[in-house]
């Protein structure tokens, strides 16, 4: 199910790639658009994925598997910098490390849903010529333990994505195509 | 029985998820906020719709007065009475001038962020100020740092100049500055010895400390922005997380700028550098 989910990223990664232009490195507002549908995809796999590995109901084997597809929408080295609204301080973990903490939080009933809001930045060009910007969402967590301890928070999630173009034989053709890969994430405990 | 059962069970979880529902159906409050600085930008700039989408060059509401008067209204920091209406309107008034608009430049000089970080010095936590700038570097732009400010670094180089205190005299050089034995043994006075004019620059040492491996960075605690992109105007800005509409990122000071010496002393003083 997930190579097949892989293979349809790629394909439309390619069709996003026949409508533009592989000379001209400036992104226009048709791009811009055709990319952030991409990345929208990329953070709603992203999401889909937190809320299995945080269901309690899902079999470790399967979270393993989940995790490994996870980890493979970013970028390696990224992190997640978490912090809540009692204090300043944040903690940075690898992002593998962060699905294994979610995975091994002691509740008995997980609930992980996602407004439907969500913010695309513009890209900006870095010095290495790749693209990036920033994709907002916001989640809503409850956690319920047997004892009847409940734990809710609504965390906004600043999800970086690097935009960069790739190319790729496809029927012994090169098609040239923009790849949107996941980064660092900026975790905040909302007060709302 | 079984059906009461099961007609309790099944109020229980409509409740449940009825409950849940209520408080995720509330969205309003994040789509009022401005959730990143780049939608900042564009929200002062009139160039995005409600929904965040963004409007380009050549479309109609592309910076439109009447699109850009309706957000700049929601992008003060509405708790703040250090500054007045009076002097909000007349701010909205220069920004949305027909003849000379005050638009923002993401890319332009005249902003720069002001990072809080914590470092760990000798075993101490210690707040580290950098301040950031937009710099194109070869194919794009990064943020580099400009300054430095902390006072792990500030209290080695206070001094009293009015005060006559240690000096070396006029015909040191005669003798072959042999007086410096005397000027270098008491290390307090050390930064007596340096000229009038001497600016000490954190940057350096921050970046000695680091490379010595002296100072560990721990992690950021505040991020706030300081604008002179806009004529004869300074403001702050700077991220709200409260509950309400009026939250993210938001003006937090507005100051009017007379003259550029007024500009100058305003920029000095969020360096931490002495007038």
């Amino acid at each position: 199910m997930f190579r097949i989910k892989y293979c349809l990223s790629i394909l439309l990664a390619a069709f996003v790639a026949a409508n533009l232009s592989a000379q001209n490195a400036d992104i226009s507002p048709q791009r811009k658009q055709a990319i952030d549908s991409l990345a929208l995809e990329k953070v709603r796999d992203l999401s889909k994925y937190i809320s299995i590995i945080g269901n309690k109901k899902t079999p470790y084997s399967e979270a393993t598997r989940v995790m490994d597809r996870a980890e493979e929408l970013f970028i390696p080295g990224s992190e997640m910098g978490v912090s809540s609204i009692s204090t300043k301080e944040v903690n940075y973990y690898k992002v593998r490390k962060y699905f294994e903490r979610l995975m091994a939080l002691n509740y008995d009933r997980v609930s992980i849903q996602w407004y439907d809001i969500h913010y695309i930045s513009d890209l900006e060009r870095q010095p290495d010529g790749r693209y990036v910007g920033v994709v907002t969402i916001y989640q809503r967590f409850e956690g319920v333990s047997d004892d009847g301890l409940k734990y809710k928070d609504t965390t906004k999630k600043d999800i970086t994505i690097y935009v960069e173009r790739k190319k790729t034989q496809i029927a012994g053709r090169t098609i040239e195509f923009w790849d949107v890969l996941l980064g660092d994430i900026r975790v905040t405990e909302t007060s709302a | 029985m079984r059906f009461l059962i099961l007609f309790a069970l099944l109020f229980a979880f409509i409740h449940a998820e009825a409950q849940l529902g209520d408080e995720m159906e509330d969205e309003t409050k994040f789509y009022a906020q401005t959730k990143q600085v780049n939608q900042f930008f564009r929200r002062f700039n009139g160039e995005e719709n409600g929904k965040g989408d963004r409007y380009n060059p050549g479309d109609r509401q592309y910076r439109n007065v009447k699109l850009r008067k309706k957000y700049l209204g929601m992008l003060f920091d509405e708790s703040n009475r250090t500054f007045s209406n009076d002097l909000k309107v007349e701010f909205a008034k220069d920004v949305l001038d027909k003849g000379a608009p005050g638009i923002l430049d993401f890319h332009g000089a005249g902003w720069m962020a002001e990072v809080q970080t914590v470092f760990s010095v000798a075993g101490k936590d210690q707040p580290v100020t950098l301040f950031m700038q937009l710099e194109p570097d070869h194919l794009g732009y990064k943020w580099v740092i400009a300054k430095v400010y902390s006072d792990i670094f500030a209290t080695y180089f206070k001094r009293d100049t009015t005060k006559v205190g240690q000096f070396l005299h006029p015909m040191s050089h005669e003798l072959q500055f042999m007086n410096l034995r005397k000027a270098f043994m008491n290390v307090d006075s050390v930064a007596q010895f340096a000229s009038k004019g001497f600016v000490p620059e954190y940057i350096t040492l921050f970046l000695y400390e680091m490379k010595k491996g002296t100072m560990k960075f721990k992690y950021v605690s505040d991020v706030k922005f300081h604008f002179f992109q806009i004529n004869g105007w300074y403001f702050e800005l700077a991220d709200f997380n409260r509950p309400g509409y009026n939250t993210g990122w938001l003006i937090s000071n507005l100051v009017k700028i007379n003259n550029d010496r007024d500009k100058e002393a305003l920029r000095k003083f969020i360096y931490h550098e002495n007038p």
